[in-house]
């Protein structure tokens, strides 16, 4: 290694994370949604939340985004503390099976958040196109079918410029073929400079798309890592997602 | 640190806000029901008052003196806009709650706020709907309006346009209301709840407790129904627009204070409390604002012409002793006929109402009855409720001559025995039709522009 890559490298290691998740807690009455979690969030990478239902994934996303208030806990934006009226500057959080604007009419929901965010219809064209909204533009969200509707949220989400995207269950609705297109164009996202963070019930999903893992029980962090590092922390060296997670669980 | 990418909020543009709000509202049904629901109302009220309009002024035909008292406000535009102020009532919230309501029950409010607008625009984008969805819900009694111009009527445009920026601000306090209480609530059915029970509440208190003694009297000032009241006598009274303005901006800065989903429920009480006292200081504030223009073509709330001159010269403290109770007719009279316009047109008048137990058990005391006018060291009593008693005393006071009546200044009076033929096949027939088929032109799918089309199909 050349002496330039490896003081990258150094510099690369020693860099903060995009985005630091620290003792971040969460109460409904006595109950703890969220157990003073924390977890690093990485730079271009696709961050799986895994958990089954009731794990806490949805509200973890939810306080990531500031949209509800927590009892404790820190966000650390490139090293710097993150108020959660700021956030939406950084991260866009797309909340599962919601059909935004339902009265209206799909092209006019796209229009205004290309438009609010100043994209220009080829790109508003484009993202239709990679999500293949194309035969349900006149069509009221209201009259979507769930798939159609799920390709709509991922389609603002595509139009947002925030560098950090929290997807709440983004394969919910999706046959076998539209998942696997949706994790390609996942992939595509992230390889063009985005952050992910996907919260997914589906371990065998979140195995195919993701690049790192933080495994959520009871509101807890059970795990965090690559596979590779899951395996190792619980010396199951050739073990699935779901196996690393039942031990883990 | 920052990381560069954060993406720049602040200069985000409004129209497509602005447009999305209103589409919003125009796209439910609510606001189309109620402008069908608001044709017949609004039509049979214009109807029944161009009758009355038209016998009184057949019987008025050959007599001066009894058109001079026909006046358009009276007659025809104030039993019309009081039934566009029922469905305003009624029905508005309904509307104005979809501004707001309809994102909280679907959960599109978690979107909205991620969008990179601050939240008093948002809430301000919303207003904006509402004041748009407010002008259209008036189609219906501008309509009337037009009617009444087209049969050969007569519109005063300053009284008019008066009378039109009270209901303005009595749908935008309604309007402001009701986004306050789609912000608190869950659902747009609590948040009805809540807005009706502010709505018809006040005009309950109205009801019940206006013209009564004391606290009650006072407690019946808080009705929004009282906004209506001087603009429909004619007055443009400054502190009531400003008051009203103020409250608007209060309930909808409680709106801002409640929009977000993850401002903890404490720091919403806290700042809604302080709001609730800066708002109840600027409303406080503005009832100490006494400047009333008499705005109609009539001058009902002024002494004649001559009279308004001589007592406007008068710069010396006028200090009135009333010795009645202020449930007691007479001062009900004296308040109207003299001491409110003696306050709109002098500089410096003091009134102190001595009396104040209920006037029935007042009957034995001699001086119950009598009013007191001090000015310039000089004191006169009299019982009369009339300024044309009054206004004599006071010039003997001033030692002032009394001022002679200028002729060619009395009000004329505008009989119209109108053909009302048409109204009620225009506002049960045609304007109906004309809204339904707004709403159906407004219900079809959009032309998509082409390039996005195109993309689309790649």
């Amino acid at each position: 290694m050349s002496v330039p890559a490896a003081m990258a490298d150094l510099v690369a290691e020693r860099a903060p994370p995009l985005l630091r998740v620290a003792g971040l807690t969460k109460r409904y009455d006595e109950q703890h949604a969220l157990a003073a979690v924390s977890f690093d969030v990485h730079a271009g990478e696709v961050l799986g939340l895994i958990g089954p239902n009731g794990a806490g994934k949805t509200t973890l996303l939810e306080a990531l985004a500031g949209l509800i208030p927590v009892e404790a806990g820190e966000l650390m934006w490139c090293g710097a503390p993150t108020p959660s009226t700021e956030r939406r500057d950084m991260m866009f959080y797309l909340p599962d099976g919601l059909r935004p604007w339902d009265d209206d009419v799909v092209v006019r929901v796209l229009t205004f958040f290309a438009t609010v965010h100043r994209r220009s219809q080829r790109e508003v064209a484009e993202t239709i196109g990679s999500v293949g909204l194309a035969p349900v533009l006149r069509k009221r969200v209201s009259a979507l079918s769930k798939g159609y509707a799920r390709r709509l949220m991922l389609a603002l989400a595509l139009l947002t410029p925030q560098p950090l995207l929290l997807m709440d269950e983004p394969f919910d609705g999706f046959d076998l073929r539209q998942t696997r297109d949706v994790m390609g164009l996942i992939r595509r996202v992230a390889a063009s400079g985005r952050t992910l963070v996907l919260a997914i019930h589906q371990l065998g999903d979140a195995e195919r798309v993701c690049d790192r893992f933080v495994l959520l029980a009871d509101g807890a962090v059970r795990g965090a890592g690559t596979l590779d590092e899951l395996r190792t922390q619980t010396r199951l060296t050739s073990a699935s997602l779901e196996d690393v997670f039942l031990a883990l669980t | 640190m920052r990381s560069p990418d954060v993406i720049a909020v602040r200069r985000t543009p409004l129209r497509p806000l602005l447009a999305k709000e209103l589409r919003g509202i125009l796209g439910g049904r609510a606001l189309w029901t109620m402008l069908l629901i608001m044709c017949p109302i609004v039509g049979f009220s214009f109807f029944q008052a161009l009758s009355l309009y038209g016998e009184a002024s057949a019987s008025a035909s050959d007599q001066a003196a009894l058109a001079s008292g026909l006046s358009p406000l009276d007659g025809v535009l104030v039993p019309t806009f009081g039934a566009f102020y029922v469905t305003v009532t009624l029905l508005f919230p309904f509307v104005a709650i979809r501004a707001l309501g309809r994102e909280k029950e679907t959960g599109t409010l978690r979107l909205l706020v991620q969008l990179p607008y601050r939240t008093p625009t948002l809430i301000a984008a919303k207003a904006a709907a509402v004041a748009g969805t407010w002008l259209i819900a008036l189609i219906p009694a501008a309509s009337a309006l037009v009617l009444w111009l087209m049969l050969g009527g007569h519109l005063h445009t300053i009284e008019t346009l008066n009378l039109l920026l009270g209901h303005l601000l009595y749908g935008l306090l309604i309007g402001a209301v009701a986004l306050f209480a789609a912000a608190i609530a869950e659902s747009a059915a609590t948040a009805a709840i809540v807005t009706l029970a502010v709505t018809i509440g006040s005009w309950m208190l109205d009801f019940a407790l206006a013209g009564q003694p004391g606290l009650a009297e006072w407690v019946s000032r808080l009705s929004l129904t009282q906004t209506l009241r001087p603009f429909e006598q004619g007055l443009f009274s400054l502190g009531l627009v400003l008051g009203s303005l103020a409250a608007i901006m209060g309930f909808a800065s409680l709106a801002t204070l409640w929009l977000h989903p993850g401002v903890p429920l404490r720091a919403k009480l806290v700042r809604s409390l302080g709001c609730a006292a800066i708002t109840s200081a600027l409303v406080l504030l503005a009832a100490q604002v006494r400047t009333a223009i008499d705005v109609t073509e009539d001058r009902r709330n002024s002494f004649p012409a001559a009279d308004q001159r001589a007592l406007a010269a008068l710069r010396e403290p006028l200090v009135i002793t009333v010795h009645l109770a202020p449930e007691d007719p007479r001062y009900v009279d004296l308040r109207r006929n003299v001491l409110s316009k003696l306050e709109r047109v002098m500089p410096n008048v003091t009134i102190r109402l001595v009396a104040s137990q209920n006037f029935i058990g007042r009957s034995g005391d001699d001086s119950y009855g009598e009013v007191e006018y001090a000015y310039a060291g000089r004191i006169d009593k009299s019982r009369s409720t009339s300024h044309r008693e009054i206004l004599p005393l006071l010039c003997g006071l001033a030692r002032v001559p009394i001022p002679t009546p200028v002729a060619g200044e009395d009000y004329p009076g505008y009989p119209l025995a109108a053909n009302a033929a048409l109204v009620l096949p225009w506002f049960f027939g045609a304007l109906p039709l004309l809204i339904v088929l707004a709403w159906w032109w407004n219900r079809r799918a959009p032309r998509i522009p082409l390039p996005i089309c195109q993309g689309g199909e790649s």
